[in-house]
């Protein structure tokens, strides 16, 4: 079972990032009628999105993230000692784009950089996957960057997904340095592999290179599947984590899920017993950016952040594998959080 | 497991589910003659199913229903609704 608690990694910040290009879902999608886009906005919850466009890719979005975490915090470039791009949109096939950062952010050759082929659940297999490194030994400084252009693989014509999505990056730095008591962090980890068909693009990898069908170059979503998915699986992750931590439900401060759509976060809540207050919602103006869409909420999700205490924060990325996630982490009162736009507006 | 339910509460549940009043639905009343039995209207469908009765739909099942009658026959599979007299 792929359960494990890690003591004493720290996060000492977190920027999102998105591109400065805004899409008005009510007034600029043309191609649907006014009142199918309505009931769309109404029932997903998306009003806007970012996009990055042809010309601006997850690491674009990541890099800039990473650059200004780095200033932020006050790491020398020659401290990184290890980079996780988390992506399902890779600037190529081939080499990782984990390389491609480590050379534009000015990383020592020292640095250890892999990509992780995740999406919706790579924020908690990110962290996990960081905090293994820095509590193995070795790694003291490690940086999880996660970037997704959704919005660059819908069909245009596809109303279950054309208004849904939109693009972002992230960076979350960690390092060793939780005080002394601090509770350990706790992650859940699953996968489902049968549900491979239900978030899908058949083309372009190797079992199908060059798809006559331009359209097989375009994300498929079963919107049935996935909704059941996410209701059966997304409590009992939960409730499975808040028993690895000795938690009650109540214990926890915020619940950030993936932003998927309203209507089945507003489900969710509902189901776990949850008040609504403590399950922020980004979606409305940022759209589904995958993965990515948890630190994005951590840092727009309007937390409350009292001085002087630490915040418990359960994570939860579900989604495309099928991959499933926790991790309940503390968020320190002094971890910098931010957002920087990157301007693509002509 | 869930209390039976009447076909006439069915209905009426059917009724809201979909936004309709319930005297413009009946047993015989096609998919495509209520508007909001679209995408979206089955995935309200599905969340309801889940809230009120704790029942999954799968995607077969959802091809299966084209009538408001195949939902109340769904029902009735279930164990859910007792016949009205």
């Amino acid at each position: 079972m792929a359960k494990s608690r890690i003591q004493g990694i720290d996060i000492k910040g977190v920027i999102s990032a998105v591109p400065s290009r805004m899409f008005d879902n009510l007034k600029d999608a043309s191609g649907f009628t006014e009142d199918e886009v309505r009931k769309v906005v109404g029932m997903a919850g998306v009003k806007s999105r970012r996009m990055a466009g042809e010309s601006v890719c997850s690491s674009d979005l990541c890099q800039a993230a990473a650059e200004a975490l780095l200033d932020k915090i006050g790491w020398e470039r020659d401290s990184v000692d290890a980079l996780i791009m988390v992506t399902q949109s890779p600037d190529y096939l081939l080499p990782s784009t984990a390389c491609l950062l480590q050379t534009k952010l000015g990383l020592p050759d020292t640095c250890a950089a892999f990509d992780v082929g995740l999406g919706c659940s790579g924020y908690p297999y990110g962290l996990w996957l960081g905090a293994l490194m820095i509590s193995g030994g070795g790694i003291k400084r490690a940086l999880l960057l996660h970037g997704e252009t959704p919005a660059r693989f819908a069909d245009e014509s596809d109303r279950s997904v054309s208004l849904l999505f939109g693009d972002a990056g992230s960076a979350t730095a960690l390092e060793m340095g939780a005080p002394e008591g601090a509770d350990p962090w706790s992650f859940v980890l699953h996968t489902d592999g049968s549900g491979y068909e239900d978030l899908i693009i058949r083309g372009g990898g190797f079992r199908e290179r060059f798809p006559k069908d331009p359209r097989k170059y375009c994300v498929e979503m079963n919107g049935a599947n996935i909704f059941n998915f996410s209701i059966k699986r997304v409590p009992t992750v939960i409730q499975d984590t808040l028993e690895l931590a000795g938690l009650k439900k109540e214990d926890v401060d915020y619940y950030i899920l993936h932003q998927s759509n309203q209507f089945i976060m507003r489900h969710l809540t509902k189901k776990l017993g949850i008040p609504e207050a403590k399950v922020p919602l980004t979606l409305g103006d940022y759209g589904n950016t995958g993965g990515p869409s948890i630190p994005l909420t951590i840092t727009q999700g309007g937390l409350d952040r009292p001085t002087g205490r630490p915040l418990t924060l359960m994570l939860v990325g579900y989604g495309v594998g099928l991959s499933w996630g926790s991790a309940l982490v503390r968020l320190a009162p002094e971890a910098a959080l931010g957002q920087v736009e990157f301007d693509n507006r002509c | 497991m869930a209390a039976e339910i009447s076909s006439s509460e069915a209905l009426a549940w059917v009724a809201e589910v979909f936004e309709v009043p319930v005297e413009k639905i009946r047993p015989e009343t096609r998919r495509d003659e209520i508007e909001a039995w679209d995408s979206l209207g089955i995935l309200t469908l599905m969340a309801r199913l889940d809230e009120d009765y704790h029942i999954l739909l799968t995607e077969e099942e959802i091809q299966q229903l084209q009538s408001v009658g195949d939902i109340l026959n769904f029902l009735r599979k279930r164990g859910l609704l007792r016949d009205d007299q």
